[in-house]
């Protein structure tokens, strides 16, 4: 690897079920803003910009980096758009990463958004047919079959949505405020998906989240400490064949095993401090505690069943709140990564973890076949 | 700068409506580029592609396409919804890690299932624009006045036609190093490549000097060295003025032009480059990539040949 | 609209519609010919074998094409591998008002499954793995195969339980989606 990369500054912007009091443009210059904020930097001092969101019609804006140019300063540079589905935020972070690693650009600006009030997800996602099956109905299946596998209880997913909510009040800039959130509001929740219940869902969140990134000298004169990328692994497989696991999906193992080498991370439940993990429907904080190495099959509800993943928990997940608080789509893969960057530069505010100095940033998308992880420390590698 | 070069290149070429799917017409052109590389599908490290859901009428259309590549065991992939040209660029960037070695990158759009005067108006801003139904056509004319009443392009030039649009993929095989010589006669190597944009709002622009090509070009080194060959994204007599006189190619320089297929031409372009230096016997040529409405975004990859 | 132009941003509704001509393709085509005459076909990938119905003209595994010296006919019979209750999200174009179930259905002969297929003829609650389905052809002059060949079109209204003893686990475990 030519260059060292180092997360300089972080922003994002208050997530909410419809921020109509900004723009398209606006809700991506709040994060950006932010970010630069953050780096005592100015939108003159980025080389390039990298966007990242989901379906373009989503919003209704094709290939959104032509318009949204003028408003990220990106008149005279490099600007790109990234799409991987629900991991493009995480990806998108990678590919700003690599411009950084390989030595093209010193600084980069990367955004990543969703505004999902100005249109319909829903409708985008059954391509304007009648009966689409849904985000929730088609993961649904999914998390049946690792029930069923696993033997799991039904709370333990119940126990993954309180969890999560009861974070996301350490979090100013979540979506979800739920105070009075309880495993007995779970469980009466209405079942949307069977066996998913409201409350075990993610909502639909209009936010965006943006990272500066630059090389080993922005890093050794960034005015606060930064994040250093240790490793960056993106897998993508298949959808659909005979024979392929989506609960346990082989793509989600090679790109963690990839990661952790880089890394140098050898037992990822000691190594790693703090995990923000892409949880939409709870029943994917076990699946995925397997799929990442924390667990062994059919034992990662074991670990949230026992608190492991609390914040007072020896391996806590999505402190942040997570997905399931917070989730504007094209952006919610960018935030874990974010929300790891924030832990080890001490950053995380009300929902810090004391200390943690090695963090792990996860997003995952389509069929659960898209991929994309970083690992963050406090030091240099 | 890590040596990279192009060994391999395939396309469909512009077709007129086909009846396959994305995936179906992609499949047989990715399978070409491979073979023609001779380097056995599991050595490549990293591939990207580049569509257009709008253009695919389907959210996450690309997904699909992970078949025409045959992505399992699990690969390392990533997608623009962009030109092809800057899925190359990405892999380019990613070959200069160090850890991989070969990259493909590829595209595909089928523009004849919708209308592109009506589809291409969303990519105009949301609030201000869209909403006027400005296509892409209008808006060339609007550059097109500009060119004449500078004196750059003569009156006749001033009407700008709609070309028929076409459907369409490619394949790019990139190769790090020495090992492009190993399995190229005659690679062509990335001595340069870059890419800018202009501001998305023509008021603000000066609409005779395409400024994001020409910030491309020095940034890439077109006039380093004499190009031979330039292969150029314009749909329209008056946008070959005008990129010649952003990119700085003489009279001397040989054009070939063309905008088809939308999200593939850009690719073919710096294909075709590519093939100039490879098949022709070229020594230094020039592949340009665009984007938006009156070459808003514009990238420039110059090639270089063993000499 | 408000004419207060000092006032708080404000947002109006832009409908958007664009038309798309979707041709289809040679293999669905033929897929949906054979659907109109009561007959399931699939492709048989000559270099792994797997047999997938409805056909894609490939074998994405193999990364092989396919054709129709590959043709196969799958049994309108199979077994439910995975499903689930939705409660119809109420966006523009939806028509579904009830809670409805999706299946993906493993058929006999075939290696990948067809998704999202409607379950009928079994309260919701009875829905299981390994439950053993049969198709509920739709009459022949309302079999339309789906346009881009994803699915069985409107050949097929749904899919009711045979009475069958249950598949055991072992045949439905790898194959999830």
């Amino acid at each position: 690897m030519a260059e060292r990369c180092a997360v300089v500054g972080i922003g994002q912007t208050h997530h909410k079920k419809v921020r109509d009091d900004v723009s398209l443009a606006g809700l991506l210059r709040e994060a950006g803003q932010r970010a630069l904020d953050d780096a005592e930097l100015t939108w003159r001092d980025i080389d390039a910009v990298v966007i990242g969101t989901a379906p373009d019609s989503f919003e209704g804006v094709m290939m959104p980096e032509l318009y949204l140019a003028d408003a990220l300063g990106a008149a005279g540079k490099p600007i790109m758009r990234v799409h991987t589905a629900g991991s493009v935020g995480g990806s998108t972070a990678i590919v700003a990463t690599h411009l950084v690693q390989s030595g093209v650009r010193r600084r980069v600006l990367t955004i990543a958004f969703e505004k999902q009030s100005e249109g319909d997800t829903t409708w985008g996602l059954s391509g304007g047919r009648s009966g689409g099956v849904g985000a929730g109905g088609y993961f649904a299946p999914h998390i049946r079959a690792y029930i069923d596998r696993s033997h799991a209880p039904e709370h333990a997913g119940w126990m993954v949505a309180v969890k999560d909510r009861l974070n996301a009040l350490k979090n100013p800039y979540a979506h979800l405020q739920v105070p009075d959130i309880t495993l007995e509001k779970v469980r009466d929740s209405p079942m949307v998906w069977e066996p998913v219940r409201r409350l075990e869902s993610c909502p639909a969140s209009d936010g965006a989240c943006a990272l500066v990134l630059t090389d080993e000298a922005g890093g050794d004169a960034a005015p606060r400490p930064p994040a250093w990328v240790h490793g960056t692994a993106i897998r993508s497989e298949l959808g659909q064949f005979p024979g392929r696991d989506p609960v346990n999906p082989q793509g989600g193992r090679d790109c963690a095993a990839d990661v952790y080498a880089q890394a140098g991370i050898t037992d990822p439940r000691r190594d790693i401090d703090v995990v923000e993990m892409y949880v939409p429907f709870s029943w994917y904080e076990p699946m995925w505690l397997e799929n990442l190495g924390f667990a062994a099959e059919g034992d990662g509800w074991r670990l949230t069943e026992d608190g492991v993943t609390e914040m007072t928990g020896d391996l806590p997940v999505n402190c942040s709140g997570g997905v399931l608080s917070s989730n504007p789509i094209g952006a919610s893969g960018m935030l874990r990564f974010a929300e790891a960057a924030m832990q080890v530069r001490g950053q995380a505010g009300e929902h810090q973890i004391d200390g943690a100095t090695t963090a792990l940033g996860h997003a995952y998308g389509g069929a659960a076949q898209f991929f994309a992880m970083w690992i963050v420390r406090s030091t240099k590698p | 700068m890590r040596d990279v070069a192009i060994v391999s290149f395939a396309t469909s070429g512009a077709l007129p409506a086909v009846e396959d799917t994305e995936t179906q017409m992609l499949f047989p052109v990715i399978s070409e580029a491979i073979e023609r590389s001779g380097i056995p599908r599991a050595d490549i490290g990293f591939t990207c592609s580049g569509s257009a859901d709008y253009l695919a009428g389907t959210p996450f259309a690309f997904v699909g396409n992970l078949e025409a590549v045959g992505a399992w065991p699990p690969i390392s992939e990533s997608h623009v919804d962009m030109d092809g040209a800057w899925a190359l660029y990405e892999a380019w960037v990613r070959l200069q890690h160090g850890d991989v070695d070969v990259a493909l990158a590829f595209s595909s759009g089928i523009s004849s299932r919708s209308d592109l005067r009506e589809v291409l108006c969303l990519q105009n801003d949301p609030y201000y624009l869209m909403p006027l139904w400005a296509d892409h056509g209008s808006l060339a004319g609007l550059q097109a006045r500009a060119a004449a009443d500078a004196g750059l392009i003569p009156e006749a030039d001033t009407t700008v036609a709609t070309p028929p649009s076409s459907d369409g993929a490619a394949a790019v095989i990139m190769v790090a190093g020495d090992r492009a010589r190993e399995v190229c006669e005659r690679p062509a190597w990335i001595r340069g490549i870059e890419h800018r944009s202009d501001p998305h709002y023509l008021g603000v622009r000066d609409l005779t000097d395409v400024a994001s090509a020409r910030l491309a070009a020095e940034a890439a080194g077109v006039g380093d060295a004499p190009v031979e060959v330039a292969e150029l994204s314009a749909a329209h007599p008056h946008e070959e003025v005008l990129l010649r006189r952003a990119l700085g190619l003489g009279d001397e320089v040989e054009v070939h032009t063309g905008a088809d297929p939308l999200m593939v031409s850009g690719l073919v372009h710096i294909g075709e480059a590519f093939r100039q230096i490879n098949e022709h016997g070229r020594q230094r040529t020039v592949g340009h990539a665009s984007s938006g409405a009156c070459l808003q975004q514009n990238l420039v990859c110059v090639l270089e040949g063993d000499a | 609209m408000s004419d207060d132009t000092d006032g708080p941003v404000r947002f109006m509704p832009q409908l958007i519609g664009l038309d798309y001509t979707i041709r289809t393709n040679p293999v669905a085509a033929a897929f949906g010919a054979a659907l109109a005459e009561g007959h399931i076909t699939g492709h048989r990938c000559p270099s792994c074998q797997r047999v997938y119905a409805p056909p894609k003209g490939y074998c994405p595994i193999c990364c092989v094409a396919t054709g129709a010296d590959d043709l196969v006919e799958v049994a309108d019979r199979g077994l439910i591998t995975s499903w689930t209750v939705l409660t119809p999200i109420q966006y523009a174009g939806q028509k579904e008002r009830e809670d409805y179930a999706l299946a993906s259905i493993l058929l006999d002969g075939a290696d990948g499954t067809i998704g999202q297929q409607r379950l009928t003829d079994v309260p919701l609650d009875e829905i299981r793995m390994g439950l053993r389905v049969e198709a509920v052809w739709a009459p022949p002059d309302e079999r339309v195969g789906d346009d881009r060949g994803y699915g069985l079109g409107t050949a097929v209204s749904g899919w009711r339980p045979t009475g069958e003893p249950d598949a055991p686990p072992s045949a439905y475990q790898d194959h999830t989606l």
